[in-house]
């Protein structure tokens, strides 16, 4: 006898009794029985797309059991021949196009597919595999993607849709096309995901992974690590699913500093990012705030000089910066006479490291004992998508770093606190992802930016190629030229890296210029300074240069240093020369790439593309209009652009300075710091020390376009 | 509605920019990735800007037996070196012109009986900005044997059963008659309607399914043109009857022409009261719309059509439940195809006895067919069923074109698979079809003569379902591109013994694994084509794979070895 409102069938031979509207799955599973299945998750509306719980039910064809309703007197047969044989061609039609072992067999050895593959004895598919790579996308930093893992058993959507109620991803194309997308089809990393890990979770192969930052976990004391259940209890992290957050327990510790402790120090290379709970902590820059300069006469060359450290008091350089603001990263900026500030709680500090692996900017000591989470990068990404901390952190900014910010542009200087007060609230604080981009050419100018992390990349395309015309970091500001100018966009402006610029509406912009005069005649200014600069790199590249040259970049110089190796005797006097000009340390290695019979030697070609440039965390190397480089005076000796620079023309100059001691906090003693150099083209002289030491006439130095187009004859350079 | 939204910004457009998606998201709190993923599955839509040119060369079944291919090679040498966002030329899918092939869609406007200098003048003429369109000879209503009303009054069936009301002698008619649907599946009616009748449900719809796409099928476009008021009281009475007030007749959008004619007689119903609230003056209501398709043969599965009208992507739903229980809207729907609403007038004017004796040889009613392919005289012929297929081939559509011989010929275009020519007598019957291995279908003969390669066919016809495949299942989505690969493969020769026999079993695998496992009927005869064709034609395949030879000099051609052009719809 069935109970009342039970039915009962027999599911491979044995009699079950279950409620109505139960699925043939539930039903087996309820009795002992299982049915493997790759679509389908208890927490999730069946979809039957993966086919794998196909049963016989005696009907024409075999049905899905995960969406097939139980019927009075239903015959189910879960595992006959032809039943297992279907499901075996279902698995190797999956691996024939899965790349084993995928991201999750390899990290977990938990990917479903292989492993029901593996059960089905499935060695190797016999399908011809898939030829065409369905891509990869790296944009999260939380999450990787990889769709030629991806099976499309839906059940990502769903996590995201019915578990999360997010609404992000979805299938685009159809058939054998189709694949996972997220929003407009746009990269993971810029969609309005929030990387609350539930797709990641929800995943049964490689397709979505969790990305942790490999071999980081970070270091920790005793009580420091947080688990997935106390992270839940944060607000930031409710929405958040607790297997991700389980996967990413190493990557976030609570610290404690004891007061006069050391949180992070300049120019040291990191990858965390700092959040303070309780305390208050001091941020400095404890390099001398100075550049080298090489002192000596205009006579006397083989005179051994000096070079010595000197702030812009003393040495006024031409088109040095007159910023009174250094940025640094965090929500406040150092002033240039006294690079000190506080940090307290609430404030998040050390993102451009955390994101973009950048060496710290400033130093961080507690001035109290401090208590603060320290992050990974996956942990701060899914902090910040979190709304409410956004908006706080954004608060944060607004409250203090936005006025500092506005007015550390000396242009912005008069602006009135009333003017700021409305910025405050009207200015948008947006971000971008590497490689998205900000602004056109050619497109309606409709605001106006200025950078607030990361670094933004100016380019203007010419027929046949594009110039990169300057790396923005904090603190500069773009976008002046087309609202001033002809409205439409001169250039191209697109996130290097991890980029926040706070965004100026186009009204708020005219508004400001039209009450602000000196402002508007400033602003115009630097734009007609900045295009006639463009203007002229554009000019420089009308000859398009030859293969060879190209390839060994040649042309990327503007300014070479060549040795004539008919007439060099390898002597060595330039560099002797350029090591005496510039305090024993040298700046010129006699070798290089060769050319005909000229070798180019190393030094600083001031490139079209300066890498140099990209990642000073303190944003204290640019260039001149000559495009000589020049380093500011708050450089902290990180070392990075001399890493950057791929000719390897920028060192690093020690020097002997009176510092913090760093075993005894106050106290003071000699410590050495380092500031970086390049290739001045020995300005302070009237020819460089390294041509004017040459006895044999064999260095040069020369515009390569002028010189190697004289040597290649008329339609050597195009 | 979703589509009408998108196709009014493609309108404005052109295409469907990212910031109007935006907007539009944000007006309609549409989560994006609704928005992309229903936009990207319909090949209506554009996600980019569309060069000003678009050639889309139809190259199924009875296009590629006149010429596709050689045509498309021959436009792919002129068009060499066009700049993309002047020209871009991609293979589209059946476009129902296959009684006028070979047919090319120019900025979406269709053009038959083309050759590649007409299609090189109307691609230059788009890509001076002009609009090329088609021209619509107007075509004088055909009088059909199925017309009950001939010259006289329409709608005399529905004037009669607003007064008698005797709905369940409707259904008692209809199961007598035996009438079974005429869009492929066979399925009797009269169930259909009473498993709707029954529900309890107050709202429920009746849903016309005039997206016949398939490869060869024409005959709904025939019948819209000169008989769309049987097709309207055939969906009326249908409401009537399953207490149905709302009808949705679902065309494919590549039929403007028969959408005109089809509204123009909504609106002469509608003026005479035959339609809308108070039927001739009753308190019978019932509404009639057109819903136009946004493509795709895949919304022509009755499920996936109604995720069409709901807006989402065309995907098939598990059955059960079925459409009579819960369909769109999750409300009980009658679906039928345009051929079977055209009868159900037919048989109440007429009565049952004379839908019996209008077959021959027992079989009942008559049957629109669409012939093409090698024929002489393609067209939609009117034939009582059971006719024998040599008559319909050789009597109606004038026999073989060019006085060559009979190879093969699909009685319904690439799902019933080929039979060769020996078994031409077999009757256009639900049941001898069957019984040879094929069916009949929704009627669509396409017509194969010596010179064609049978291994071509069957590759042609699976690459048809490949591209067509919604890609919901796994079976269809993976196992309909790995069945192209695999026949690619033989098409190419060079294999041994046994690598052929491998090959073999895991067609057969493969076939009983889609068969078995899609959720739908398209991934289920996906193995159709190549298994007729072994079954029929198997030495061909075999010359081509042990010999590396096609006997009929097709597979190893110049036009053929032409890279497969990007499908519409489907990233390259």
């Amino acid at each position: 006898m069935t109970p009342a409102g039970l039915i009962e069938l027999t599911i491979d031979g044995k009699a079950v009794q279950v409620p109505p509207g139960t699925t043939v799955f539930d039903a087996a599973r309820m009795n002992g029985i299982s049915i493997p299945t790759l679509c389908h998750l208890q927490s999730q509306t069946p979809v039957g797309v993966c086919r794998l719980c196909v049963v016989d039910t005696g009907a024409r064809v075999l049905g899905a059991a995960c969406v097939r309703p139980v019927e009075p007197g239903m015959k189910v047969q879960t595992n006959s021949e032809k039943v297992l044989a279907a499901r075996k061609t279902l698995l190797e039609l999956l691996m024939a196009d899965h790349p084993s072992p995928c991201a999750r067999q390899r990290h977990s050895g938990d990917c479903e597919l292989e492993t029901l593959a593996k059960q089905a004895g499935i060695a190797a598919s016999r399908f011809p595999r898939r030829t065409i790579s369905r891509g990869q996308d790296d944009s999260s930093l939380a999450i990787a993607v990889d769709h030629d893992a991806c099976i499309l058993c839906d059940r990502c959507i769903r996590g995201c849709d019915e578990i999360k109620s997010n609404f992000v991803l979805g299938r685009m194309g159809k058939g054998y096309s189709a694949d996972i997308a997220f929003d407009l089809n746009a990269p993971m990393g810029d969609s309005t995901c929030i990387s609350c890990g539930e797709c990641m979770v929800s995943c049964p192969t490689g397709a979505l992974t969790n990305k942790g930052v490999a071999g980081t976990a970070l270091a920790a004391g005793p009580d420091a690590a947080l688990t997935a259940e106390e992270l839940h209890k944060l607000p930031v992290f409710a929405g958040v699913s607790g297997t991700f957050l389980d996967l990413n327990r190493g990557a976030i510790v609570r610290r404690r500093f004891r007061k006069g402790d050391v949180i992070c120090r300049e120019g040291d290379f990191g990858s965390t990012a700092f959040f303070i709970l309780e305390g208050k902590a001091q941020v400095s820059i404890s390099a001398p705030i100075a550049h080298v300069k090489t002192a000596g006469g205009a006579l006397g060359f083989f005179k051994r000089l000096t070079s010595s450290l000197v702030g812009r008091e003393q040495d006024n350089r031409a088109e040095e910066a007159h910023d009174r603001t250094i940025p640094i990263d965090a929500s406040v900026d150092l002033a240039y006479g006294n690079p000190v500030a506080e940090l307290g709680p609430g404030d998040l500090f050390g993102e451009m490291t955390c994101m973009n692996f950048y060496p710290r900017s400033a130093t961080v000591r507690a001035e109290t004992d401090v208590v603060a989470y320290e992050m990974l990068r996956n942990v701060l990404d899914i902090m910040q998508k979190n709304k409410t901390f956004r908006a706080q952190i954004d608060q944060n900014y607004r409250r203090r770093a936005l006025e500092n910010h506005l007015l550390g542009v000396p242009m912005f200087a008069e602006l009135s606190p009333d003017f700021i007060e409305h910025l405050r609230e009207s200015v948008e604080l947006v971000r971008y992802a590497p490689g998205q981009v900000i602004a056109r050419q050619g497109d309606p100018a409709d605001s106006f930016y200025l950078v607030r992390i990361g670094f933004v990349k100016i380019t203007e395309e010419y027929p046949g190629g594009e110039l990169v015309l300057a790396y923005l970091s904090r603190g500069d500001y773009f976008g002046e030229i087309g609202l001033l100018g002809g409205g439409f966009r001169t250039a191209t402006c697109t996130a290097l890296d991890h980029v926040e610029v706070v965004k100026i509406s186009g009204d708020d912009f005219r508004h400001m210029v039209a009450r602000y005069p000196n402002i508007r005649a400033g602003l115009e200014k630097v734009a007609a300074e900045r295009r006639a600069a463009n203007e002229q790199r554009l000019q420089m590249l009308e000859n398009v240069p030859l293969d060879q040259f190209l390839s060994q970049g040649l042309m990327e110089a503007q300014s070479l240093l060549i040795l004539d190796l008919q007439n060099c005797t390898r002597c060595d006097a330039c560099v002797n020369a350029c090591a005496d000009a510039h305090d024993g340390v040298t700046r010129l290695v006699r070798d290089g790439l060769r050319f005909e019979n000229y070798l180019v030697a190393t030094s600083c070609r001031q490139c079209r593309d300066p890498l140099c440039m990209v990642g000073c965390p303190v944003g204290s190397i640019r260039r001149r209009n000559s495009l000589e480089v020049i380093i500011e005076d708050w450089c902290i000796g990180c070392g990075l652009c001399a890493r950057n620079c791929p000719y390897g023309n920028i060192n690093l100059h020690p020097f002997e300075v009176l510092g913090d001691d760093p075993e005894h906090f106050g106290r003071k003693k000699a410590v050495v710091k380092q500031k970086a150099t390049s290739c001045d083209l020995c300005t302070h002289l009237k020819e460089p020390s390294c041509v004017y030491a040459c006895p044999h006439d064999a260095a040069h130095r020369v515009d390569p376009r002028k010189f190697f187009g004289q040597m290649l004859g008329p339609g050597g350079c195009r | 509605m979703i589509f009408d939204e998108l196709r009014a910004i493609q309108l404005r457009c052109g295409y469907l920019p990212k910031a109007e998606l935006e907007a539009l998201s944000e007006r309609t709190q549409t989560p994006l990735y609704q928005l992309h993923s229903v936009a990207s599955f319909y090949p209506h839509f554009h996600l980019a800007p569309p060069a000003k040119a678009e050639v889309r060369v139809c190259d199924d079944m009875s296009c590629h037996l006149n010429g596709s291919c050689e045509l498309r090679a021959e436009l792919h040498r002129r068009f060499a070196g066009q700049r993309p966002d002047d020209l871009q030329m991609k293979n589209v899918s059946c476009l129902g012109r296959c009684d006028q092939a070979p047919a090319v869609a120019v900025n979406d406007e269709i053009f038959v009986h083309v050759n590649a200098d007409r299609v090189e003048e109307l691609a230059r003429l788009a890509m001076h900005g002009d609009h090329p369109r088609a021209e619509h000879p107007h075509v004088p209503r055909v009088a059909c044997a199925s017309d009950p009303y001939g010259d006289g009054e329409k709608y005399g069936v529905l004037r009669r059963l607003v007064g008698s009301r005797d709905w369940d002698a409707v259904l008692a008619l209809l199961k007598e008659a035996e009438l079974r649907g005429m869009g492929g599946a066979g399925f009797p009616t009269s169930m259909k309607w009473d498993l709707v009748r029954k529900q309890s449900d107050p709202v429920k719809y009746i849903v016309c399914n005039a997206d016949e796409s398939e490869p060869g099928t024409i005959k709904d476009r025939f019948i819209i043109s000169h008989l769309p008021h049987l097709v309207i009281e055939g969906m009326v009475i249908a409401g009537l009857v399953t207490g149905a007030k709302k009808g949705i007749f679902y065309i494919r959008h590549e039929y403007p022409l028969q959408e005109e004619i089809f509204g123009e007689e909504l609106r002469r119903c509608a003026k005479s009261g035959m339609l809308g609230k108070k039927i001739l003056g009753s308190d019978l209501d019932f509404e009639l719309e057109v819903f136009v398709s946004p493509g795709g043969y895949i919304c022509g599965e009755e499920s996936a059509l109604i995720e069409a009208i709901e807006g989402h992507r065309a995907e098939p739903r598990n059955k059960p439940p079925f459409p009579g229980q819960l369909g769109l809207w999750q409300k009980p729907t009658v679906i039928n195809n345009v051929e079977t609403f055209a009868n159900v007038p037919q048989i109440l004017a007429r009565g049952v006895e004379w839908f019996k004796s209008a077959g021959v040889g027992g079989s009942r009613g008559l049957k629109f067919v669409g012939v093409s392919g090698q024929v002489e005289h393609p067209g939609v012929f009117e034939v009582p069923m059971g006719t024998s297929m040599s008559d319909v081939i050789f009597g109606h559509a004038g026999g073989i074109r060019g006085g060559k011989k009979l190879k093969a010929f699909a009685p319904s275009g690439p799902s019933s698979g080929y039979l060769p020519a020996s078994l031409v007598d077999v009757k256009l019957d639900f049941k001898a079809l069957a019984d040879v291995g094929s069916m009949l279908g929704s009627g669509a003969i396409v017509v194969c003569d010596e010179t064609t390669c049978m291994l071509d066919m069957a590759l042609n016809s699976t690459k048809f379902y490949r591209n067509e495949s919604c890609g919901k299942c796994v079976p269809c989505r993976m196992g309909s591109q790995k069945m192209v690969e695999l026949i690619t493969r033989w098409t190419q020769g060079g294999l041994s013994d046994s690598q052929f026999a491998a090959d073999l079993q895991l067609v057969e695998d493969l076939s009983a694994a889609m068969s078995q496992t899609s959720i739908c009927g398209l991934g289920q005869i996906v193995p159709a084509p190549i298994q007729s064709v072994l079954k029929h034609f198997r030495a061909e395949v075999e010359a081509h794979v042990f010999k590396g030879q096609c006997p009929s000099g097709i597979c190893f051609s110049a036009a053929n070895r032409l890279a497969e052009l990007p499908r519409v719809g489907i990233r390259p």
